[in-house]
């Protein structure tokens, strides 16, 4: 084996030293520990180094952290409805707002006329019906006398006759 | 495809896309085997307790809150690891000035050393131990955030290169000079403890 510090291969002792290396490679490596003083010495460095790392051990957890944390993501859920809920109703600005209102109020009337179209059919003004009525009288009123007119001229006529 | 693409990635992945579908269950599934080893690694790069659980609560919510957009692109484990090493190393960042080395003796719990033999230790090997504790901590804490994180990744969650360079979003030869540095820096300072 090529010496790991020459060939520039320095992750060989942390693999050594890990144990990862595969058997053959551990073994051409160990030979050649046997012979090189300065690789020997980080090999053994490494694996002190290894085993120091493995006393460290992390502090137990906290026995609610799932707790916390659904409680968190629930809190989260809730929100993200409220939020969506009440970005629905905000008040938008008034230069959206007045376009938007006056098209919904002419669809909605549009709706309404198209659903009901007896309800809301016009209405003449009570001006006009009076106005008919008077015309209505005032023609009844001619023929009456036009009726009279004809009876007196042939009244007149018939003693003369006799 | 999402799903085949995550079978052929890991389990994990495929659990990932059943919780963008709605199963809760499977976040808890996600969460009871991911927790700790998010929770120490956080907590090893930190190095405070209180502060690697609030870090690692967030890590988890992210990971609710990515489910309807998640595309299993990678492994779950790189994905969700990422996210807790962008939290820590930004926490790491912004505390850095705040941070004075003292809180490293005093910011967390004094916790015994992984015992190899069965016996009860005597009062004079728990100092021996709680001395060494803080000299591995200390050396791990004087390294440089990223190659700290690289240690981490490497030592503990036996992360291959390949993996811990798509975590820190850098290359596989950036993580093997990050390594390196980290391992030689290491050695100078913890490789007495052989011999101790």
């Amino acid at each position: 084996m090529n010496c790991p510090i020459q060939s520039r291969n320095p992750e060989r002792f942390v693999a050594y030293a890990a144990g990862t290396l595969d058997p053959e490679t551990a073994r051409a490596l160990e030979r050649h520990l046997a012979e090189c003083a300065a690789c020997r010495s980080i090999a053994a460095d490494q694996t002190a180094v290894w085993k120091a790392l493995d006393a460290w051990e992390a502090p137990p957890l906290s026995p609610n952290f799932d707790q916390r944390l659904y409680r968190r993501i629930d809190q989260e859920v809730r929100f993200s409805w409220w939020d969506r809920l009440a970005r629905t109703f905000r008040p938008m600005p008034l230069r959206q707002a007045v376009p938007l209102t006056a098209s919904a109020g002419l669809l909605l009337v549009a709706g309404l006329l198209l659903q009901h179209p007896g309800t809301i059919a016009p209405v003449a003004p009570r001006g006009e019906i009076v106005r008919a009525n008077q015309v209505e009288r005032t023609l009844d009123d001619l023929d009456l006398l036009r009726l009279l007119g004809t009876a007196d001229s042939t009244q007149s006529v018939h003693p003369d006759a006799r | 495809m999402g799903a085949a693409v995550a079978r052929a990635l890991d389990y994990d992945a495929e659990l990932m896309l059943r919780v963008k579908e709605g199963d809760g269950a499977s976040f808890g599934v996600l969460l009871a085997k991911h927790r700790a080893s998010v929770i120490h690694f956080v907590y090893r790069l930190v190095q405070e307790q209180a502060v690697a659980e609030e870090l690692a609560q967030e890590v988890f919510l992210r990971v609710y809150r990515s489910r309807s957009s998640y595309e299993p692109t990678a492994k779950f484990k790189t994905w969700l690891f990422r996210i807790a090493s962008r939290l820590a190393l930004n926490w790491l960042r912004d505390e850095k000035h705040e941070r004075g080395q003292e809180r490293l003796d005093d910011g967390s719990p004094d916790l015994p050393l992984r015992q190899v033999s069965d016996r009860r230790p005597s009062v004079e090997q728990e100092l021996v131990y709680a001395v060494k504790r803080r000299e591995i901590r200390r050396a791990v804490a004087a390294l440089p955030e990223k190659q700290r994180a690289a240690v981490l990744l490497h030592k503990y969650e036996e992360m291959p290169y390949a993996q811990i360079a798509r975590v820190l979003e850098c290359s596989e030869s950036a993580v093997k000079s990050l390594l390196y540095r980290a391992y030689e820096t290491l050695r100078a300072r913890l490789a007495y403890m052989e011999t101790t």
